[in-house]
């Protein structure tokens, strides 16, 4: 393992979702081979750990619902952790966990998105270090794609609390709440779609280190997920 | 907000994921005098993603190292 690399990215689980994470995403087969190791780590919102586990590095697709739901029945929000080393050789390209993202029996189309990668990742090769990446933002289309939109955060440090501040925007008016995350804890927060009859056209995410993050948009009627994507880092 | 911090179980595990350092080699070098480790000094810059245990460690095990110091 000494000439691994370690990237440590997590998600969130909702029941009665699709979820299917491929496991690595380039398609050839000496990219499975260097996925050396993976372990997965299941965490309630209060941040206690509901078990950890070792993967099988040689599937291809990991159907997260089923183990979910396997080991943590009737947990309304679970986090979950890739602990995953790499063969040096694969950087610089970072290799994300992809994942497909679906409720069930809805008509609504799937969501595709990348696990957030929050720990590692070898960003000085991937020319990322310029950047300021615990500063985030994301712009929201004039057009809402969403009736609730959130801001979903989960802290993966071990021992260290975190004081993140989401700033959101609504036309000029600008509004910030205080989100305090124990280790391990996560969170939603909700966003107002409007203000003072003015939409929401951005929010800000800063904290002392990098957290796990989502924006989240959801129909008002059932509730179900029309996006699932991460933040933008913003600084240079 | 107060937690528990690093006990000697956790030396094995990753600290930081960008410099491949573990908690035990960071509580070796402060009790050694010898942080930053050569090749380690960008722990917590990179991802920044566990900069908050790593201060957090840094402090304790600096403290200790401290009162190792002053018991002598």
């Amino acid at each position: 393992m000494s000439s691994s690399s370690a990237l440590c990215s997590a998600t969130f689980v909702d029941p009665g979702y699709d979820h299917l994470v491929e496991l690595v995403h380039q398609r050839d087969r000496a990219a499975h081979r260097r996925l050396e190791a993976l372990e997965l780590e299941l965490y309630e919102p209060g941040g206690a750990s509901l078990g950890r586990m070792a993967v099988d590095t040689r599937q291809e697709t990991l159907d997260l619902a089923a183990l979910v739901a396997a080991r943590a029945p009737g947990v309304a929000r679970v986090m979950v952790t890739f602990d995953a080393r790499y063969d040096s050789r694969v950087f610089p390209y970072r290799p994300h966990h992809y994942a497909y993202l679906k409720l069930r029996d809805s008509p609504d189309a799937p969501l595709y998105y990348a696990v957030n990668a929050t720990l590692g990742g070898v960003p000085e090769r991937i020319e990322a270090v310029t950047r300021q990446n615990n500063f985030e933002t994301y712009l929201f289309l004039s057009r809402p794609a969403g009736e609730r939109y959130g801001l979903r955060l989960g802290n993966l440090a071990r021992f260290s609390p975190v004081e993140a501040q989401v700033i959101t925007f609504h036309g000029e008016a600008r509004a910030v709440v205080p989100v305090t995350l124990a280790p391990h804890q996560h969170a939603d927060v909700e966003l107002p779609l409007e203000r003072e009859g003015a939409r929401l056209r951005r929010v800000e995410l800063k904290t002392l280190f990098r957290l796990a993050s989502y924006v989240t948009g959801r129909r008002a009627d059932s509730g179900g997920l029309v996006l699932f994507d991460h933040l933008f880092t913003y600084f240079k | 907000m107060t937690t528990p911090g690093p006990s000697p179980e956790h030396d094995p595990l990753l600290l930081c994921y960008c410099t491949d350092l573990t908690i035990g080699q960071l509580r070796e070098a402060c009790r050694a005098g010898t942080w930053p480790l050569p090749g380690k000094e960008r722990t917590g810059k990179l991802c920044t993603g566990c900069l908050g245990d790593f201060l957090l460690c840094l402090d304790r095990f600096s403290a200790a190292a401290g009162n190792a110091r002053a018991d002598r």
